[in-house]
C-alpha cells in the first residue's frame, strides 16, 4: 500500500471508532473530519488546529449542532436521561452517503491517485454546503470557505 | 411546542438529529430492559419489530456488556 492508502485507512478506521462511539450505523462525513483531526502530524490536522479545531473542539461543535437541530423541533436530548448504552465492539460500520460524497469530492481534486494528499480529503469534507459538518462549523463560528481555502493551499504546497 | 422550523435546512437537520437520537435511545432502552430481566420477545413486541431483528441488532453488544440474557423462548 502507498503512503496515501495507509493514511486513508487510518482516517477511516478512526472514523469508524468515532461512529461506534456515537452508536451510529454508518461512518458519516463528520466522523471522517474527527478522523482527520486525530492525525495531528498531517496537513489537515495542522489546518484544523490553526482554526482552533482539535478533535475535542470538533466534538463539542457537533454536540452543539445536534442539540440545536433537536431544539428547532422542541426536543432536548437531556430529557432522555437513560444510562449510556454499551457500544457493540463487533458491529460492522460501513461508509455512509455523506462520507462517500466527501471522499469523492476529495479524490476529484487529484488528477491522479499519486497526486492525492491528506489535505484533499479535508477539502472534500469542507466543500459540503449542506449537512451536519457545515452546520456544526457555522455554529462554532468557523468560516468554512476560508478553512477550505487553507486546505486547498496545504494540498498544493505541503506534501503531507 | 415550537412551530415547524421555517428554514428547510433546520427542518431537515432536525430529521437527521431525531433519527440519531432515536437510535441512541433504542440502544439505551433495550439495554435497560434486558438488564431488568425482560425477554427478547417482550422487547421486540414493545418496539413493534420482530424478535429476530432485535436479537440480531443487540445480542452481541449486550453479551459483551455482561448482561445476563434470558433464553429466547
Amino acid at each position: 500500500m502507498s503512503a496515501i492508502d495507509h493514511y486513508l485507512d487510518a482516517v477511516i478506521r478512526q472514523g469508524e471508532a468515532e461512529a461506534r462511539h456515537d452508536g451510529s450505523a454508518a461512518i458519516e462525513a463528520h466522523h471522517l473530519l474527527l478522523g482527520l483531526a486525530a492525525q495531528q502530524d498531517s496537513a489537515p490536522g495542522a489546518v484544523l488546529a490553526a482554526a482552533g479545531l482539535d478533535r475535542a473542539a470538533i466534538r463539542a461543535a457537533l454536540d452543539r449542532e445536534f442539540e440545536h437541530s433537536l431544539s428547532t423541533v422542541g426536543v432536548s436530548p437531556a430529557a432522555f436521561a437513560l444510562p449510556s448504552p454499551t457500544p457493540d465492539p463487533d458491529r460492522r460500520i460501513g461508509l455512509g452517503a455523506s462520507a462517500r460524497l466527501a471522499l469523492e469530492r476529495g479524490f476529484f481534486h487529484a488528477p491522479r491517485k499519486r497526486d492525492l494528499r491528506p489535505a484533499h480529503l479535508l477539502l472534500g469534507i469542507l466543500e459540503a454546503e449542506l449537512g451536519t459538518v457545515p452546520r456544526a462549523l457555522t455554529l462554532a463560528g468557523v468560516n468554512r470557505e476560508e478553512l477550505a481555502e487553507r486546505a486547498k493551499e496545504a494540498a498544493s504546497t505541503a506534501d503531507w | 411546542m415550537p412551530d415547524v422550523p421555517e428554514d428547510p435546512a433546520d427542518a431537515l437537520a432536525a430529521v437527521v438529529a431525531l433519527r440519531r437520537l432515536a437510535d441512541q435511545l433504542e440502544d439505551a432502552a433495550v439495554e435497560q430492559a434486558m438488564r431488568a430481566g425482560w425477554s427478547w420477545p417482550q422487547v421486540a413486541e414493545a418496539l413493534g419489530i420482530t424478535r429476530q431483528a432485535v436479537h440480531k441488532k443487540h445480542a452481541k453488544r449486550l453479551i459483551a456488556a455482561g448482561v445476563t440474557l434470558r433464553r429466547r423462548t
